[in-house]
């Protein structure tokens, strides 16, 4: 079961690469949080319900339903959809291929007894594709959901290690993201209000 | 408890200000705020409350206290040049009153950053100064201020999100999830050294937005240089402190960590000479008073990274260093301010002649520069000193040899462009307005304690960092 939906989560970030659609971006973002929800419940030893809640709130809600909601708003006030990237689809998906090898590389090195190497290595990847995004995108929408997708990485990363934090600081961390997020997608409405872009190329007025 | 009565209280009158009518509420708002500060301070040294844990997240401990004591200092100068420089700069009342709320939020977020006893409430607070700063720097709503808004929040939020992926590697040394310092520090040596390397790396990496290190350097001198300037002083200072203390917290952990810790010491030597050679690279290109500055911040921080790679001797000149950057820094950010003030720029190219337009102004900026580039009776001089004599003592001479060239570099671009602002004449026609002498006074203030400090260093001092440089 968890197999299944690792493999579903890598596949996400494969197409993740190639989309050329911000909505696309949108929807794959929601259905990562749908998987990471299903691996986290997958996961559970025990039935807490403090647990449990908490992982349907930052897994369901916010990664799956809250954050797809507030980039699609973004997407349709700022009106922009197409991706401008600096390599072809062709490339994008070679970078994506190279990428998943280093992972898979760097985890037969670096995980030991007490890490899940699968986990590790599908962590690192989503992390490697969240840098690559916001690498070779030129569009600071992009840029955004890079981040999501490290973000995203970093969740997988936690269970990978195991760590179990207290509930308040797990709640802390997930509202600082969450903030974030809204604080993110406001600058970038502005953006495109006061100074008409969504390029990074535009954002390189502050020089010495 | 003592902890959340003062977050409380902090926080409610962080927001009173929003629902204040005129801008004089959002004045006593912040006086309040002052008070409740410097009385959480006075309760902690007077009850003798020193490493005493808090709502089992914050720990009271000397670092903390004396960083606490820095930060109140600046945030006072920073609120009374704030209200002059808001005033001038004509805002709305609302933008005022915003202004106020969200300075006085950061100073919360700040002080939760130094007291917090917990790595990743560490981690939580300083993603929460992110938030807050934003806002502050975006204040002067121009171009420049959105696109350094945007990256800011952006590369802070990126670099913080790898500095959480290294306290997750930190924390498979943890038992039970407890994050706390403390334990950490029990169980450190007993870590996968691979893992405690690369969260180091990742930690120090995602702090250096904050701390203004290499390398991600550049998010905080964008900030400074869009901010509004009595802003730009607490950014420069207390939230670089901020950096400061949350690394400083890791590295402490580190000295129980066996072999790793030399290898971190050799990241921070490195980090730090980049730090340096960014700094002293970019000092001669910038043409922006503010931006200059913010790479002074860059270098001198690269000198407190040499100084706790170094150890020994040089990690107490580093912690005496932070101190007295923070005021010497502070005082020159407000010097600027008023300059700005009174020539509508901080161009370096436009801007000459100062000191007949406002001579205390003028002396503050020249006698700031000079005990920024460590001359004495500056309290850095001091500093670098302690850190060349371990250099020589531990036989870096490479080190030695880099410092000093980097630091010529540093001389060189500071003083020139000091010298210029003080006496060449302008460089075209500039709309002068009057100088509010009282304020440029104000801003001795700080340059003077750093020279007092420079002559002459209280006990209370002096043991105070013992203290806090005792982590074996």
């Amino acid at each position: 079961m968890i197999l299944s939906l690792i493999i579903l989560y890598v596949l996400t970030l494969i197409y993740l690469s190639i989309a050329d659609r911000f909505r696309n971006h949108t929807s794959i973002l929601a259905i990562q949080g749908l998987l990471i929800f299903g691996i986290a419940m997958a996961r559970l030893h025990e039935f807490h319900t403090v647990e449990m809640i908490f992982i349907i709130v930052e897994t369901l809600l916010f990664k799956a339903i809250v954050i797809p909601a507030i980039l699609m708003r973004v997407i349709h006030k700022t009106k922009i959809n197409r991706i401008h990237s600096a390599a072809s689809q062709f490339g994008a998906l070679v970078m994506s291929i190279a990428a998943l090898i280093a992972s898979c590389t760097i985890t037969y090195y670096m995980a030991d007894n007490r890490t899940d190497m699968i986990f590790f290595g599908v962590a690192l990847y989503a992390l490697l594709t969240g840098l690559i995004l916001i690498v070779m995108r030129k569009r600071i929408f992009a840029h955004l959901v890079g981040f999501l997708v490290i973000e995203n990485g970093v969740f997988l990363f936690s269970m990978a290690i195991g760590v179990e934090l207290p509930i308040l600081i797990n709640l802390a961390i997930m509202l600082d993201i969450l903030i974030s997020i809204l604080i993110l997608g406001m600058f970038l409405r502005r953006m495109d209000n006061d100074i008409h872009t969504d390029e990074t190329d535009a954002l390189t007025s502050i020089k010495d | 408890m003592e902890m959340l009565i003062y977050i409380t209280l902090s926080l409610l009158l962080a927001i009173v200000p929003l629902f204040a009518r005129s801008e004089r509420g959002a004045n006593i708002a912040a006086t309040l705020f002052m008070l409740v500060q410097i009385a959480s301070i006075a309760l902690v040294i007077c009850f003798k409350q020193i490493d005493v844990v808090m709502l089992s997240i914050f720990r009271a401990d000397t670092l903390a206290v004396v960083f606490h004591i820095l930060m109140t200092a600046v945030l006072g100068f920073s609120l009374l040049h704030s209200s002059s420089y808001l005033k001038a700069e004509e805002v709305t009342t609302r933008s005022y009153k915003a202004y106020y709320t969200l300075l006085m939020l950061l100073a919360v977020a700040i002080t939760c950053v130094y007291y917090s006893d917990n790595v990743a409430m560490t981690w939580v607070f300083l993603e929460a100064t992110t938030i807050c700063s934003a806002g502050i720097i975006y204040h002067r709503e121009f171009q420049h201020s959105l696109e350094a808004t945007w990256k800011y929040i952006f590369v802070c939020s990126t670099g913080i999100a790898m500095a959480y992926l290294g306290i997750l590697l930190l924390s498979t040394v943890a038992e039970h999830g407890t994050l706390d310092y403390a334990s950490l520090k029990d169980v450190i040596a007993n870590g996968n050294p691979l893992y405690l390397k690369v969260a180091f790396l990742l930690i120090v990496v995602g702090y250096s937005c904050k701390m203004e290190i290499f390398p991600l350097y550049t998010v905080g001198v964008d900030a400074n240089y869009a901010a509004p300037a009595p802003a730009s002083a607490f950014i420069s200072t207390a939230l670089v402190n901020a950096g400061f203390v949350s690394i400083y917290r890791i590295y402490s952990l580190y000295a129980s960590a066996g072999e790793v810790f030399a290898w971190a010491r050799h990241t921070m030597i490195l980090i730090g000479v980049l730090s340096l050679a960014v700094g002293a690279m970019f000092l001669r290109r910038t043409n922006n008073y503010k931006r200059f500055l913010s790479y002074s911040t860059v270098e001198n921080m690269g000198i407190v990274a040499i100084g706790m790679g170094i150890g020994g001797v040089a990690l107490w000149a580093a912690v005496f260093h932070v101190i007295c950057h923070t005021l010497v820094k502070s005082s020159m950010f407000y010097q600027v301010g008023i300059m700005r003030h009174v020539y509508d720029s901080y161009s370096i190219n436009r801007i000459g002649n100062y000191m007949s337009f406002n001579r205390v102004g003028a002396i503050g900026m020249i006698l700031g520069t000079i005990v920024l580039l460590a001359f004495p009776p500056s309290p850095l001089f001091i500093s670098e000193i302690m850190i060349f004599k371990e250099i020589v003592a531990e036989g870096w001479w490479w080190l030695l040899i880099a410092m000093l060239l980097l630091m010529c570099v540093v001389i060189y671009a500071i003083w020139n462009r000091t010298l210029r602002m003080g006496y060449n004449p302008n460089q075209d026609n500039l709309h002068l307005s009057e100088v509010n002498l009282r304020l440029s006074y104000s801003a001795a203030i700080l340059l003077a304690a750093a020279i007092v400090i420079g002559m002459w260093q209280p006990n209370f001092l002096k043991d105070a960092i013992d203290i806090i440089v005792n982590i074996g």
